[in-house]
């Protein structure tokens, strides 16, 4: 009791850095997961676009501002051209569209006015291109048969109305699921920062020389001792991982109550398990508090870029995942996003996430043979 | 005396390895780590050919428009379409499989399946949309064939406005690499972060900080040449390591400041003289312990930078748009708005806007520093 209670004072001391790395969680991977895929049902994607009309809003340009509001999420930006272009390159709007003065008058002058654009050049600006494109088009096809403005408007409204039939395959609640992985993702992160950092200084205190010196003249048997504080620390990673599930079933929703949900959790407990020994074998290895706060930086961080925690794997090059190979918050990582997409859990389906489990606990071996290896040599050096 | 202090002040930071860690390295590991990640995330964000694929019915085989439309798009190595023609069998493995985004069935109405919702999804409906489109315009003169003027020619003229581009004219800045903004908050957060070395130099001239610092208090030298001397030393450790991440970022890392060289230069020392009148004021202000300091710094740099975009690029444009005094105060975003308009902008007001804002920034906490360092004296200590 006294090693759990002295475990629990350390702790206490360290409990304003989980708390960061919760808030963090939460932030990032809790408000911060919005996605662009709905629900079970086709929805279209619409691109964030500006139009800054010249014109008056009558006629011909009325309807194209309608047909553009119809089809993507309109923006409100200040009315300055250097509010527009800092919009435009932090994408939070992907095309701004300017018509020009006088532009019903030209086109039904059959000028064909052109029309200037900005654009982010990605696919979001792609499709509102497309979108436009197309309204032109249309409009200067029935230019040629149609010479009243009404009549023209109407057949161009007409025919950009008929949609094809969409069926979508897949009835998978892809937006929650997304969701759910992206948090277990970032929570790559929080775990093995978390775990890393207390469990390290914990055991960097344990290991001062004046409590190291009492607690080996003390009656209590030093296998008693280690087992209680390896107990402890187990316990304390234990709480860690349940605190981010129940905290994940809040902020994602109830797909964690799932069988999908059953996975994403075994997965994070192992990889949770994997966390606590990579702590041992740091804090077994290093005892100076400076170099571990580095060291717990410069692994946490490595790991999240390189894997796929903060950016989704599908972006990372194939350079990177690689390296990333060597990691297990690859393996890690690479269980959510298959998840995400699984839709039966039979053996076929389940084997690419047997073979990933089998990986972490093949690193978790590994890592305790390195910390009983490095223990029992510091021991002989003694 | 001056050059005295100031060797041993630079000698002293130079070998303290954590503060070189912190100050040198870390800054140059997270660049690289920042590299990695996001170095193919604006390419994965453009438009990139679809694999899609075509159901061969009669109704397909029989419209031209449709053949020929589809056939066009999926020509060339930078084609929308890369098409494949099968049954509806082997289109829906290959749909399962993900092999495809999509495939499209033409028969009294054109269908198209999906698996999932998506940005590229919806370009393809909308594409198979236009070409439903055109088709339909083309019925429907066909059916009316009252007008004035022969099939032939309006035929042609329909060819010829489908062939060539929409009226649009793109005139978007080239430089739009979003990615930047990290590796500007990177040289804010090593620029602020120099405030660790201005602080850790300055504690070794103050009586009640150091056992060296009561040495200095009781010797018969000028305070004003000892923390002068520190505070320059500091800054040149400073400036070092800021030189090296610039190297660093530009030769290694392909980091794009724009082109005006000697401002950036002019904006790295401005923001690291802000950073280091920053660690200066916190030393001087508190009467707390170094470790206490430190972490005083590193949170607010780090605060400064997730407000100026390191942890989400698009930060900095939500604290812009909605809290503005906020990055107006902010000196982490000072220096992030200054690369990125060196970057972005064609003219140079805003850059200058940001050194006159971060001279002002560093003039305050200059200000504040000597009013609480002069004429500290203590009977005891």
């Amino acid at each position: 009791m006294t090693v759990f209670k002295t475990f629990l004072k350390v702790l206490n001391k360290y409990k304003g850095t989980l708390i960061l790395y919760t808030v963090i969680l939460i932030f990032f991977a809790g408000f911060n997961i919005e996605t662009n895929d709905t629900g079970t049902d086709f929805v279209s994607s619409k691109p964030d676009v500006l139009i800054v009309n010249q014109d008056e809003e009558v006629g011909i340009t009325k309807s194209l501002v309608h047909y553009m509001e119809d089809h993507s999420n309109m923006v409100a930006i200040k009315d300055t051209e250097e509010a527009r272009d800092d919009a435009l390159f932090y994408r939070d709007v992907n095309y701004i569209i300017y018509i020009p003065a006088h532009y019903r008058e030209d086109f039904l002058a059959g000028k064909n006015p052109v029309i200037v654009v900005k654009s982010t050049g990605d696919y979001q600006s792609s499709l509102a291109e497309l979108l436009l494109t197309r309204y032109l088009k249309l409009a200067e096809f029935y230019q040629i048969i149609e010479v009243n403005e009404d009549a023209l408007i109407e057949q161009i409204e007409t025919t950009l109305s008929k949609e094809p039939v969409v069926e979508m395959t897949s009835h998978l609640d892809r937006n929650q699921l997304e969701k759910a992985t992206r948090y277990f993702n970032f929570a790559n992160y929080c775990i093995l920062a978390g775990c890393i950092y207390v469990v390290c200084f914990i055991l960097s205190s344990f290991k001062t020389k004046g409590v190291h010196k009492r607690t080996i003249i003390s009656s209590t048997n030093y296998k008693t001792f280690n087992r209680k504080l390896l107990l402890s620390n187990a316990l304390f990673a234990f709480v860690l991982w349940a605190f981010y599930i129940v905290l994940g079933i809040i902020l994602v929703g109830d797909v964690l109550l799932s069988m999908h949900g059953i996975f994403y959790a075994i997965n994070s407990f192992l990889f949770t398990l994997c966390a606590l020994t990579i702590a041992f074998l740091i804090g077994n290895a290093i005892a100076n508090k400076n170099a571990i706060s580095g060291l717990v930086n410069v692994i946490a961080l490595g790991s999240s870029f390189l894997c796929g925690a903060f950016v989704p794997m599908e972006w990372l090059p194939d350079k990177v995942l690689a390296i990333a190979h060597i990691l297990p918050s690859y393996w890690y990582i690479k269980t959510n996003e298959y998840l995400k997409g699984l839709e039966v859990f039979d053996m076929d389906a389940l084997k690419p996430i047997i073979c990933n489990m089998g990986v972490i606990v093949v690193f978790i071996v590994i890592f305790i043979i390195l910390t009983n290896f490095i223990s029992h040599k510091k021991q002989i050096q003694k | 005396m001056f050059f005295h202090n100031f060797k041993y002040t630079f000698l002293t930071l130079f070998k303290n390895k954590m503060l070189i860690f912190w100050t040198f390295a870390f800054p140059i590991l997270l660049g690289t780590f920042f590299q990695m990640a996001f170095q193919d995330i604006e390419n994965s964000e453009t438009l990139h050919t679809m694999n899609i694929a075509v159901v061969k019915t009669d109704t397909f085989e029989n419209h031209n428009i449709w053949k020929e439309t589809i056939q066009n798009l999926s020509e060339g190595s930078d084609s929308l379409f890369s098409t494949v023609y099968v049954n509806e069998e082997e289109a829906r493995k290959q749909l399962e499989e993900e092999d495809i985004i999509g495939y499209l069935k033409l028969e009294d109405t054109p269908k198209i399946v999906v698996k999932k919702s998506g940005i590229y999804q919806t370009i393809f409906k909308s594409v198979i949309e236009e070409i439903n489109a055109q088709e339909l315009m083309l019925n429907q003169m066909i059916q009316n064939g009252d007008f004035a003027v022969d099939y032939s020619t309006i035929y042609q003229k329909i060819e010829e406005i489908t062939k060539k581009e929409a009226p649009i004219l793109n005139i978007s800045r080239a430089n739009l690499s979003y990615t930047m903004i990290e590796f500007y908050t990177l040289i804010a957060m090593a620029a602020l972060y120099g405030g660790i070395l201005g602080m850790t130099a300055l504690n070794q001239v103050l009586a009640n900080m150091s056992h060296n610092g009561k040495r200095v208090a009781v010797s018969p030298v000028s305070k004003g040449k000892l923390v002068l001397s520190s505070i320059l030393a500091s800054y040149i450790v400073q400036l070092i390591g800021i030189a090296l991440l610039f190297i660093f970022t530009i030769f290694v890392l392909k980091v794009d400041y724009g082109t005006h060289l000697a401002l950036v230069l002019l904006l790295a020392l401005t923001g690291s003289l802000a950073g280091l009148s920053m660690g200066v004021t916190i030393a001087s202000i508190l009467k707390t312990s170094e470790n206490v300091k430190t972490g005083i710094i590193i949170s607010i740099t780090m605060l400064g930078c997730f407000l100026s975009g390191m942890m989400g690029i698009t930060m900095k444009y939500i604290i812009d748009k909605n809290i503005p005094i906020l990055n107006k105060i902010n000196s982490a975003s000072m220096i992030t708005d200054g690369f990125y308009a060196l970057y972005y902008y064609d003219t140079l007001d805003r850059f200058y806007f940001n050194i006159v804002s971060l001279l002002l920034f560093a003039t305050i906490m200059v200000v504040i520093s000597i009013f609480c360092l002069r004429r500290q004296k203590y009977d005891s200590i």
